[in-house]
């Protein structure tokens, strides 16, 4: 359920454009049209799969459609009627909410302490590292989020290993206060690809300025503060703009451990999910349409909000002519 | 969570693991039965899908009539597919929405409307004037509820009627007469006290309760409902019922489940099978239940289960004989003809009638059902017994087709007690919830 795929590459320009005489232009265009060959497979599909589809829900998103019959216009009614009369699509923004203000940080802090763990590994390092980042691999599919579910049911594993410690939870599942929790735990496992983008930028920061810092007298924990988070800025910019992008829209996880109904009392109707609903079992195609609209402008405000304030925050090494 | 904690760790994975195995098996012989009867099929051979939803013993039977029909019609493959019953609606909805729907597949009463109204559905008024699919030995009212704007989309399955699964041995040592036509919800209230006033446990150490929740379960509530007079919709774009009625409702489920005399929320939101409702799992000793699943508590839970009418409403009953499914053509198939031998193959071959026997409730062929009667034993004979008992103490008509908005209102209806069981909301609030997301749903 891709949505939301914004991304589009910049037009193809010639660079050899500007360089060449006006009289030459008509030559210059003659061998523009290979490249338009070469490029009219990504071509066709970004605007037959990608383009089409987005002007088509745009176009749906202000009708009453119900997949079977014709679309039928009604301007604004399903944006007023989400916004002012649904109650559902507001519980549903809270839960998605709630998952992105604790699952992203988790994640990150998960990602940046093992990064930090493992650069500090000698040997073995490519072994844990590829340990640490299976979970990654795995875990979109449908089956891992399935024994997830098994491990966190009523007389499951994690109810089991609890009760152990005298905790009575029961199953996360079936409890409107924790099934969240429990999809939060499987995202945040799943930090391997932060996590490896991190130990990237760790190994970028040169060693002198930590001998430096130590020198001056610094701590490690000192040493972490103004040293490794400030040249770390530019990646904890990339990995929290990317998570948060992606953390709004979750689907699978919360599909699977709620058996595709964000139960117990939608308790993990997440966005996607709740416009997944209304799409596919209350075959209000329109609405669900609009919602997808919704959330694209919204992730649209959130990053742009991530950008200006990322001015303050975020260090580039080149900005101060290092 | 009394129970020693390594049984807990082992039995899920070992149950994965099995499952998992019994997948890939499964796959394996699957594609190596397709591929032996494809290459065995004459040339030009015709491809079907056929889908349905439903417990293992229905596959086999489903799975060895189709191979029977394979048999019998060379050069016709049928592939088939099943699921349970949520996981398979989602499916056959996304397929219907991409023109999709399988050339064969089950479907629900409630689906009826909405796929023939939006042209997902075949029309098989030609096929059953032509005879290609023979209507005549069944009841003209069961075949009318395959009916959309008085065209024929589909054909009724089975006849089904709701009941009630119940512990006979419990009841008994409860002092609890066994359930009878005509016995009261307030009989069946004390029914459930007196059961948990044995205090049992589980086999997790939990407290034993009288019965499922019925709160969640529309179901039970139109059984309610009908008892009272009163009915779920007044028409295609109008609820049957006021804000009191549902408040009345889950008032009385929801007051049961805090004294302990039915299933506790957690037990009752992840119920979603016999397997795994508190009944099949050790924690209450009834459940409503429709006729065709009702074997399954049997085969589950031993042979003192036995089946019963659901209570009524001072002896006026809320059940009523419905199609249990039905069983549609997609609009879409290139192969109508071969569809419609299928289709006709399953509710009118006698052999086919006695491979399927009563796995989807009463056969809706007369001359099969009264046939296959005479083989019945154990859970089947019950049910058989049990519909004729019931026909005998007198039902009101069916109301007719559901209107299109039906499926979101059962899920909704489902939600709403999930929050009230959840202290998330008084049964008036989510009352009034679910009649405000109904009527949205029912705006023409």
């Amino acid at each position: 359920m891709s949505t939301v795929s914004t991304r589009a590459p910049a037009p193809a320009e010639d660079p050899t454009q500007t360089r060449r005489p006006a009289r030459k232009r008509r030559g210059v265009r003659e061998k523009q049209w290979p490249a338009y060959v070469f490029l009219s497979p990504w071509l066709i599909g970004a605007g037959v799969l990608t383009l089409v589809p987005m002007a088509a829900s745009l176009y749906l998103s202000f009708t009453d459609y119900n997949l079977f019959d014709a679309p039928r216009w009604i301007g604004l009614r399903n944006y007023s009627e989400m916004l002012f009369d649904d109650p559902r699509y507001w519980r549903s923004v809270g839960t998605t909410l709630l998952y992105v203000v604790v699952a992203v940080p988790l994640k990150l802090a998960l990602a940046l302490g093992v990064a930090m763990l493992l650069k500090s590994l000698g040997r073995g390092r490519a072994f844990y590292r590829s340990a640490f980042y299976a979970p990654s691999l795995l875990g979109a599919s449908m089956t891992i989020a399935l024994v997830w579910k098994a491990l966190f049911n009523d007389g499951g594993s994690v109810a089991g290993a609890l009760s152990w410690f005298g905790i009575d939870t029961g199953g996360w599942v079936g409890n409107p206060d924790l099934a969240v929790y429990a999809v939060v735990l499987l995202t945040v496992w799943q930090f391997g690809a932060p996590m490896v983008i991190f130990l990237a930028g760790l190994q970028q920061i040169p060693s002198d300025l930590y001998e430096a810092a130590a020198l001056d007298g610094a701590g490690r924990w000192r040493q972490f503060l103004s040293v490794t988070l400030p040249m770390l800025s530019p990646v904890v910019f990339f990995n929290l703009v990317l998570e948060i992008i992606n953390s709004f829209q979750v689907f699978t996880p919360a599909f699977a451990i709620s058996g595709g109904n964000g139960g117990p009392a939608d308790s993990t109707m997440f966005y996607t999910l709740y416009l997944y609903e209304r799409g596919f079992t209350a075959s209000h195609m329109g609405y669900a349409a609009a919602m997808a609209w919704l959330l694209l402008i919204a992730i649209g405000v959130i990053t742009l909000i991530l950008f200006r304030t990322s001015r303050t925050w975020v260090f580039y090494a080149d900005e101060e002519g290092r | 969570m009394r129970e020693p904690p390594h049984a807990r760790l082992r039995s899920p994975s070992r149950r994965t693991l099995l499952t998992a195995a019994a997948a890939g098996v499964g796959t394996a012989l699957t594609s190596t039965l397709s591929g032996c009867s494809a290459s065995g099929g004459s040339s030009g051979g015709v491809t079907l899908t056929f889908t349905w939803w439903g417990n293992d013993d229905r596959a086999s039977r489903t799975e060895n009539a189709v191979r029977l029909f394979e048999k019998e019609n060379p050069g016709i493959t049928v592939r088939t597919s099943n699921g349970d019953f949520g996981a398979y609606m989602q499916k056959l909805a996304t397929q219907a929405a991409g023109g999709g729907i399988p050339d064969v597949a089950q479907l629900d009463y409630r689906q009826i409307s909405q796929y023939s109204g939006g042209g997902a559905l075949l029309r098989l008024d030609e096929a059953v004037s032509a005879g290609t699919i023979r209507t005549s030995a069944m009841d003209e009212g069961l075949v009318r509820t395959g009916t959309y704007e008085d065209r024929q989309y589909a054909l009724p399955m089975g006849r089904g009627i709701t009941g009630y699964a119940y512990d006979a041995a419990l009841y008994r040592k409860a002092g609890i007469r066994a359930p009878r036509p005509g016995w009261t919800w307030e009989e069946w209230a004390d029914a459930n006290r007196r059961i948990a006033d044995l205090k049992r446990k589980s086999p997790d150490g939990r407290p034993f309760t009288g019965a499922n929740d019925g709160g969640p379960n529309e179901d039970v509530f139109e059984v309610w409902l009908r008892g009272r007079g009163g009915r779920l919709y007044r028409s295609q774009t109008e609820l049957g019922f006021t804000e009191d009625d549902l408040t009345a409702f889950w008032t009385f489920c929801n007051d049961l489940r805090a004294d302990g005399a039915v299933a506790a929320a957690r037990d009752t939101v992840q119920a979603s099978s016999i397997e795994t409702s508190p009944m099949g799992r050790g924690l209450a000793a009834s459940d409503f239940t429709w006729d065709a699943p009702f074997p399954g508590y049997v085969g589950l839970l031993g042979d003192s289960v036995h089946y019963g009418p659901v209570p009524t409403t001072d002896g006026r009953a809320g059940s009523y004989f419905k199609p249990s499914m039905l069983l549609g053509i997609g609009a879409g198939t290139p192969h109508p003809e071969e569809a419609a031998r299928l289709v006709d193959f399953l509710l009118n071959d006698v052999r086919a009638g006695d491979i399927l026997g009563f796995s989807r409730s009463t056969p809706p062929n007369r001359e099969i059902a009264a046939r296959i009667a005479k083989t019945l034993k154990g859970p089947e004979r019950e049910i058989y017994e049990y519909s004729q008992t019931m026909e005998k103490y007198g039902l009101a008509a069916p109301p007719t087709a559901p209107p299109r908005g039906d499926v979101p209102i059962q899920s909704a209806f489902t939600r709403n007690y999930q929050r009230v069981i959840y202290d998330l909301a008084t049964p008036r609030q989510a009352a009034r919830e679910l009649i405000d997301e109904a009527n949205r749903e029912l705006r023409p």
